[in-house]
């Protein structure tokens, strides 16, 4: 078990370093670069003020030194500046990350809260009108764009309530920033929850087909007993990876989210930095999102070690 | 209802039905949801293949007469900004969407088979090291990971259908890896191989066409997925450029200021997005009912 | 808090009488409040000289003051609106090339250093590149081609030496992007945190999310600012920024911000609010490539100014109240522009829009183009729907002479870099002018040299003919060879204008004192007058 976990450990680590070259070699591809981007909002390019502004930032160095310094500097906590606002890009990304966490938690809760149930209920009603509906709502969450749906939420508030829930000022009471996220992370929470509900639904449906709940039913059990003591718990462990899944796939709601509602968290904040060319963010925070999907991939892994015994670590 | 009806099973298989006509309307039969599916995206491609003849008008051709003309008999759907007809624009959008759908799924299939059959088959370091790749490619959610190829590709139709296969990757070589794994050692193939068949056309004769199955379930349910990718980049600015009329772009873009002077700018290329969508969901779920073994009662 | 309504009532007709200010006292001003604004995005820096963008002069604008100012109260500048701001008086030499300003005394910056000449010569050594220290990008460096030097006599006197005489200098000066900065704070502070003497301090920015301004209590002009300060908050998205406003959220919307067709929706859901709807002095225009073929060819170049339906175009996107106009912005709203008598002489601007494809057909045939061999040119635009909207219809409008255009759009992070290139045929721009004066919009745009001069059109006898015209008094002399240099540069295609855009600014009921220039969006945005009635 303990030689699992390193090597596991290692893995991960491997692969946060590829995440890092791969982001850094990219970003450095990418057709127009900060100094030509600075220079947009004063109406023209000058060569060689743009080459002056590229040796102040660094950019004229070889990318591989550049990426020894980003790398360096990750090693002291040093997050380097932001090209946009010349401020230390740790004080840019930290305070937004509580806002974006607290939107993915609520987010996740709704979706677990709905997706969850509604699977099971979906799988032991297979095939019934009642699984029809319920897998015909799911497979629509999936199937609607997400800025769409936010903006038909956003117009929907304004012209029956006349109030609009987007993100103008930080909120102080806990209820003020429980009303300001609960419409987005509906939002995000709906196309969550119904990928939770199919995947939950699939994975009861497999469990039901097992031998020993066949056997179960054949011995006469009761439809109820069957399904909820027999079947949940083995359709558990696969559960656990969903969520683990989930968390990873919020982010990408979130930046549609984020953006629709206004909401500066770092989802909305890495579009920004990308549309801007503003590398320290960028970079910084893709790898704060690999950083977060492989470790949550990772404990995913140790619960499915904890939860099913029979899993063996040879590979 | 312990005891398997053998007669019901072969049914289902379609073993007993003739004639290809038959064989779909029981398909149809067994699963209307799936066959709703498939005719919605019968609809979407045809849409797609015969725009120029469907489309009643010019998908580019500006009017300053029918600036955001409501909808009414000569343009069903109405008009946008600039007065083009928004019934062309969707239908010629479906060649977009449908071109940006499947081929980046196509492009992330083709990618992840080759990858997926070789690290299967070849195993060691080969193996080793394109396992820790596609690590590194699910390392970033789908959307981030094509924000960033997107951005790092520029705006025009070739580099947004590849921004979009790549996330796709690493799913097939999963799937393809997994397979040929369990399958390489099958007698059949070792028979092949017995027979004094190289080790490629062994891959490619008897291990690749027994991935179809788990791919096809793949691969509609990354039309999909690709489809709406390309609508979340056109709204953050990143997706399928001018002139082509890409649905995200109808429904993000300046449609989303005339919202309520003209909704029909905002409805109808929303529902033909969920549409195809859904539609290709639909059929997704029932293709794998059908092909995916693991899936079948 | 009883008012004694008499006195206040005494006091108005007073001053009423006394200054002819009838309307401003109509009202009493009451202080206080935080006037709460929409912002379309962050602003690139605090750098007013840094930039050419109203992302950063709009907000910004109340933290400095200039020399001389276009009175806010008045909403189209000229030469006769422009009133003392940080220097009290001012004189021209004899033969019109120095300009002496005599400097208010007692002001002191932000940071409680007291504002001097030094001042004054640092910034605009900055600005000619003299200084030490050196602004990052210069986009106004082409306005002063003509100043030598700048001297300073004492603590408050300044003379700025011209090389020729240069009346128009003064309008310059008055504009929203010609603030005094301190001399010792460097240009990388001035863009994080920048530091005037103006109406209101930089408090903070957060990008994607508000920059926040305070009442400067220290303010040398007594009894202003009224409000408290002023926030912008950032919204990226258009529709989700406007329906905030119309629900109440804001006070005030982006300068403007609102587009023609999404006025009438805010007029619709929220009657009773206040807006400026009018002429901004940004045109949308061509940039032609005069260096590569096709366009290197005069005739192609006349044919496709003759294919333009301008009239189509400003019904498609402006409902039909967007303007047609040369170069400069035609009056009322404008000042030196040409009327519709003059500008229908204009080739190109007739409303046979007909009879003049039809020209351009036989100048296209004459070329050896027709219907079997038609002429392919791509036309470049940034990929932002004010710009590729307007591309998409002038394709549609070349398809009629034998011209088969295809769009390319391109990333705003290329688009200068591109145009610098000159890697483009025909390009889709738009321009707004800082100060509604022809010498601004030739020398920015039209001269040799001019880094914004984006086709680097360069012609020595119209450079005779900007120099001249800039020697001149304000005055109808002035102006008839200024729409004679406009029709000019019309028919040779320079930049053809296709159209001047019109918005709104929009305002809840109770924000007073705010007063929205005509001509140009760049200026008029100090709020030190503005007040909130709740």
């Amino acid at each position: 078990m303990s030689t699992y976990l390193i090597r596991r450990f290692l893995l991960m680590l491997l692969t946060l370093i590829g995440m890092s070259i791969v982001i850094f070699v990219l970003l450095r591809l990418v057709p127009g670069n900060i100094a030509d981007i600075m220079f947009d909002s004063a109406g023209f390019v000058d060569p060689e003020e743009k080459a002056l502004l590229e040796k102040e930032l660094g950019l004229d160095l070889p990318i591989p030194v550049q990426y020894w310094h980003w790398i360096k500097g990750l090693m002291v906590g040093d997050l380097g500046f932001s090209y946009v606002s010349e401020m230390p890009a740790i004080d840019e990304i930290a305070p937004r990350i509580p806002i974006t966490a607290k939107l993915a938690g609520l987010a996740l809760f709704f979706s677990i809260l709905f997706g969850l149930p509604l699977g099971v209920i979906s799988a032991v009603r297979q095939n019934t009108p009642l699984d029809y509906i319920l897998r015909v709502v799911s497979l629509s969450g999936l199937s609607l764009p997400s800025f769409w749906l936010a903006l038909l939420i956003l117009m929907a508030c304004v012209a029956y309530l006349g109030e609009i829930p987007i993100y103008t000022d930080t909120p102080e009471t806990l209820w003020d920033e429980l009303a300001l996220y609960l419409l987005p992370s509906a939002a995000v929470g709906f196309r969550a929850s119904a990928l939770i509900m199919r995947l939950t639904r699939s994975s009861m449906l497999e469990v039901l087909r097992q031998d020993y709940i066949r056997t179960a039913k054949a011995k006469g059990a009761s439809d109820n007993s069957i399904n909820y003591v027999h079947a949940l718990k083995n359709a558990v462990l696969p559960v656990t990876t969903i969520i683990g899944i989930e968390a990873a796939f919020l982010i990408g709601g979130l930046i549609i989210t984020e953006t629709v509602f206004n909401i500066p968290g770092v989802a909305h904040f890495l579009v920004e930095a990308i549309l801007m060319r503003d590398y320290p963010i960028v970079q910084n925070l893709v790898m704060f999102i690999a950083v977060i999907v492989v470790v949550i991939n990772f404990l995913t892994d140790l619960s499915y070690a904890v939860l099913d015994p029979r899993i063996k670590y040879a590979d | 209802m312990a005891a398997i009806d053998h007669q019901k099973e072969l049914n289902r298989a379609g073993a007993n039905v003739e004639g290809w006509w038959q064989h779909t309307v029981h398909l149809a039969r067994r699963y209307p949801l799936g066959a709703i599916g498939a005719v919605m995206v019968f609809i979407f491609v045809m849409a797609a293949i015969f725009a120029d003849v469907v489309a009643p008008h010019d998908p580019l051709q500006t009017s300053a007469a029918h600036s955001l003309n409501a909808p009414d008999g000569s343009m069903v759907f109405g008009a946008d900004m600039m007065g083009r007809d928004v019934l062309s624009r969707i239908i010629h959008g479906a060649r977009i969407s449908l071109a940006v759908g499947i081929g980046s799924m196509l492009l992330g299939g083709i990618i992840g088979v080759v990858i997926g059959l070789m690290s299967g088959y070849l195993l060691g370091w080969f193996d080793l090291i394109t396992q820790r790749i596609i690590d590194i490619m699910q390392a970033l959610p789908l959307l981030v990971m094509a924000l960033v190829m997107a951005a790092a590709l520029g705006p025009s139709l070739e580099n947004t259908i590849i921004a979009i296969s790549i996330p796709l990757v690493p799913q097939v070589a999963r799937v393809v890896r997994s397979s040929t794994l369990s399958l390489r050692e099958m007698p059949f193939v070792e028979a092949a191989r017995a027979g004094g068949m190289s080790e490629w056309r062994v891959a490619v004769r008897h291990v690749l066409p027994n991935t179809v199955a788990p791919l096809i379930v793949l691969g509609t349910a990354q039309l999909g997925s690709a489809i709406l990718t390309e609508a979340s980049l056109s709204f953050l600015g990143l997706g399928v450029p001018e002139p082509y009329p890409s649905w995200g772009r109808m429904l993000s873009e300046s449609a989303a200021e005339y919202v309520r002077t003209a909704p029909w700018l905002v409805i109808f290329p929303g529902v033909a997005i969920s549409a195809a969508v859904f539609g290709t969901n639909l059929m997704g779920d029932a293709l794998r009912d059908i092909l995916d073994p693991r899936e079948r009662s | 808090m009883r008012r004694d309504f008499t006195k206040i009532g005494a006091l108005a007709a007073v001053m009423a009488l006394g200054l002819g200010f009838g309307a401003s006292v109509a009202e009493a001003q009451k202080s206080g409040g935080v006037l709460q604004f929409y912002h379309r995005g962050t602003p690139p820096s605090g750098s007013i000289h840094e930039e050419a963008t109203n992302s950063t002069s709009s907000p910004y604008m109340g933290v400095f003051n200039n020399l001389v100012m276009y009175d806010h109260a008045k909403p189209t500048n000229s030469v006769d609106t422009i009133i003392p701001d940080l220097a009290t008086e001012w004189a021209w030499s004899g033969d019109g090339t120095k300009l002496t300003f005599k400097l208010r005394e007692g002001v002191k910056f932000h940071d409680g250093k007291p504002f001097t000449a030094k001042d004054v010569v640092c910034t605009w050594n900055l600005v000619l590149g003299k200084a030490k220290a050196r602004l990052r990008k210069n986009p106004r460096k082409s306005w002063y081609t003509n100043l030598e030097s700048i001297e300073q006599k004492g603590d408050h006197e300044v003379t700025f030496n011209l090389k020729r005489k240069q009346p128009a200098f003064l309008s310059l000066l008055a504009g929203g992007y010609s603030p005094v900065y301190p001399c010792h704070v460097p240009p990388k502070k001035m863009r994080t945190h920048p530091i005037g003497t103006g109406p209101f301090k930089f408090v903070s920015l957060k990008q994607n999310e508000k920059v926040v301004f305070t009442k400067n209590e220290n303010y040398w002009k007594e009894g202003r600012p009224y409000l408290d300060g002023h926030e912008w908050t950032i919204i990226k998205s258009r529709s989700t920024r406007v329906l905030a406003f119309v629900a109440g959220k804001f006070d005030m919307t982006y300068n403007s911000d609102v587009s023609v067709p999404l006025l009438k929706d805010v007029k619709e859901q929220a009657p009773h609010v206040q807006c400026y709807k009018g002429p901004n002095n940004v045109s949308t225009n061509l940039i032609v490539n005069q260096d590569t073929a096709p366009f290197d060819n005069a005739d192609v170049r006349k044919a496709m100014v003759l294919s333009i339906d301008r009239d189509a175009f400003i019904k498609i996107l402006g409902h039909g109240e967007t303007i047609k106009s040369g170069a400069l912005l035609p009056p009322p709203a404008g000042v030196w522009g040409m009327t519709p008598d003059a500008l229908a002489k204009v080739a190109g601007y007739s409303t046979d829009v007909e009879g003049n494809r039809a020209k351009a057909r036989k100048i296209m045939e004459g070329l050896g183009y027709n219907n079997d061999n038609r002429l392919k040119v791509k036309v470049a635009t940034r990929n932002i729907a004010v710009y590729r909207d307007p591309a998409v219809i002038l394709i549609d409008h070349l398809k009629e002479i034998y011209i088969d255009a295809e769009l390319e759009t391109v990333e705003t992070s290329n688009w200068h870099a591109k145009v610098a290139r000159k890697d483009y045929q025909v390009g889709l721009n738009l321009t707004g002018i800082g100060v509604d004066d022809p010498d601004a919009m030739f020398y920015e745009n039209y001269a040799c040299g001019s880094q914004r001069n984006y086709t680097g059109y360069c012609k020595p006898e119209m450079m005779e003919l900007f120099e001249k015209q800039s020697m001149m008094e304000s005055g109808p002399e002035r102006k008839a060879l200024v729409w004679e240099i406009d029709k000019r540069l019309q028919e040779d295609a320079a930049r053809p204008i296709i159209f001047n855009n019109v918005t709104a600014t929009c305002w809840q009921p109770y924000v007073k004192g705010f007063v929205m220039m005509t001509n140009s969006i760049y200026n008029g945005w100090r709020l030190e007058d503005v007040w909130l009635d709740k």
